[in-house]
């Protein structure tokens, strides 16, 4: 980053330009589950995460033209997202102590009761 | 006001002074560092996150429940705040990049400002939550209480995840502290900013990791048939 080619006006263009984006991606954030994709707001939610995330990552924390950083920040989440994902997915799906965790018997116990609780009761 | 960058200097025994050879003069390898230090704080809150995802399978409907109750106003609000504080703390680091010393101070007073209005809205948030009972080891959240498991499970998490986030705000504020002790030092200057872009770029990864908190928290619930605040 050389500060003697460093067009002010235009990286502060840029800096504007992602704010506004930003800032019509956290209404969106707001008015979906009202207005699409409303049987998986979940979906749509994170959806709308990654995109700004992606707007963050290359423009405010400069990602776009690191040549150099790129690959080694794509290599170590490559890495982050086996162990994360796959490894620790294999091994929740096979989760041998069901019935003897807290947590996982009164999921079933929750899910089994799940009509009798109904939701509406909660404000 | 010429800000010519001071050195570090260490002196030995004997009183020799020498200019120490460090992340100052080699800005490559300090930004690189800087970048494994923020995947070591994605892989900590990846973990909570994936803690979160797996509950989430287990207890569907009260994770639904349990978002719809939160304030969305108030969490939105403080989106809002930390979208804006990531662009002062950008245009600060501009600043300081095109020798706008002054100026980038100020961005970095103003980006303080509004991670303590943030840190405020939380606390405020929490003492409306703790009021209706729900806390960490508090009320609702105790084994015995009748809220469903589920939801405190959601709570126990929500708690946690927002708590250290608020944590790293204030860590980020002393950060911001020590780099206006900095510049002020002229420890760091328009040639010399490594240590500002570590720190805009750790304000960044804060604000990166409360845009999926929020959602995931906030919004997830708010479209259901159970409604919310």
């Amino acid at each position: 980053m050389d500060t003697k080619t460093i067009n002010y006006q235009e990286e502060r263009k840029v800096y504007y330009k992602v704010l506004v984006a930003l800032l019509i991606l956290t209404a969106i954030t707001f008015i979906q589950p009202h207005l699409f994709m409303t049987g998986s707001t979940f979906l749509a939610q994170m959806l709308i995460a990654v995109v700004k995330a992606y707007l963050i990552v290359m423009y405010y924390m400069h990602l776009k033209g690191e040549k150099l950083i790129i690959p080694m920040v794509w290599f170590a989440m490559s890495l982050v997202t086996v162990f994360f994902i796959i490894v620790i997915g294999i091994d929740v799906a096979n989760f041998q102590f069901g019935a003897e965790s807290h947590i996982t018997a009164a999921a079933e116990h929750s899910a089994g009761a799940v009509h009798t609780t109904p939701a509406s009761t909660h404000h | 006001m010429s800000h010519e960058y001071v050195p570090e200097i260490a002196t030995d025994r004997e009183g020799n002074e020498y200019e120490v050879q460090g992340w100052q003069g080699d800005f490559y390898a300090g930004k690189l560092g800087f970048w494994l230090f923020m995947l070591t704080e994605v892989m900590m809150f990846g973990a909570m996150f994936l803690a979160l995802a797996y509950y989430n399978t287990l207890h569907p409907q009260d994770f639904l429940d349990a978002s719809a109750s939160l304030n969305r106003v108030l969490g939105g609000t403080n989106t809002v705040i930390l979208l804006i504080s990531a662009l002062t703390m950008g245009l600060g680091f501009l600043k300081m990049r095109t020798g706008d010393v002054k100026g980038a101070k100020l961005m970095i007073w103003a980006t303080i400002l509004l991670a303590i209005i943030f840190l405020v809205i939380k606390g405020f948030e929490w003492r409306a939550e703790y009021n209706h009972g729900i806390f960490l080891l508090h009320d609702q959240l105790l084994p015995e209480s009748s809220l469903p498991f589920g939801q405190k499970l959601f709570f126990g998490l929500y708690f946690t995840m927002t708590g250290l986030h608020g944590v790293h705000i204030i860590i980020g504020i002393g950060l911001m502290l020590w780099l206006l002790q900095r510049i002020n030092a002229d420890k760091v200057t328009p040639e010399h900013h490594i240590f500002h872009l570590n720190i805009a770029l750790y304000w960044d990864i804060v604000h990166l990791i409360w845009v999926f908190v929020f959602p995931y928290y906030y919004m997830i619930g708010a479209g259901g048939a159970t409604g919310g605040h």
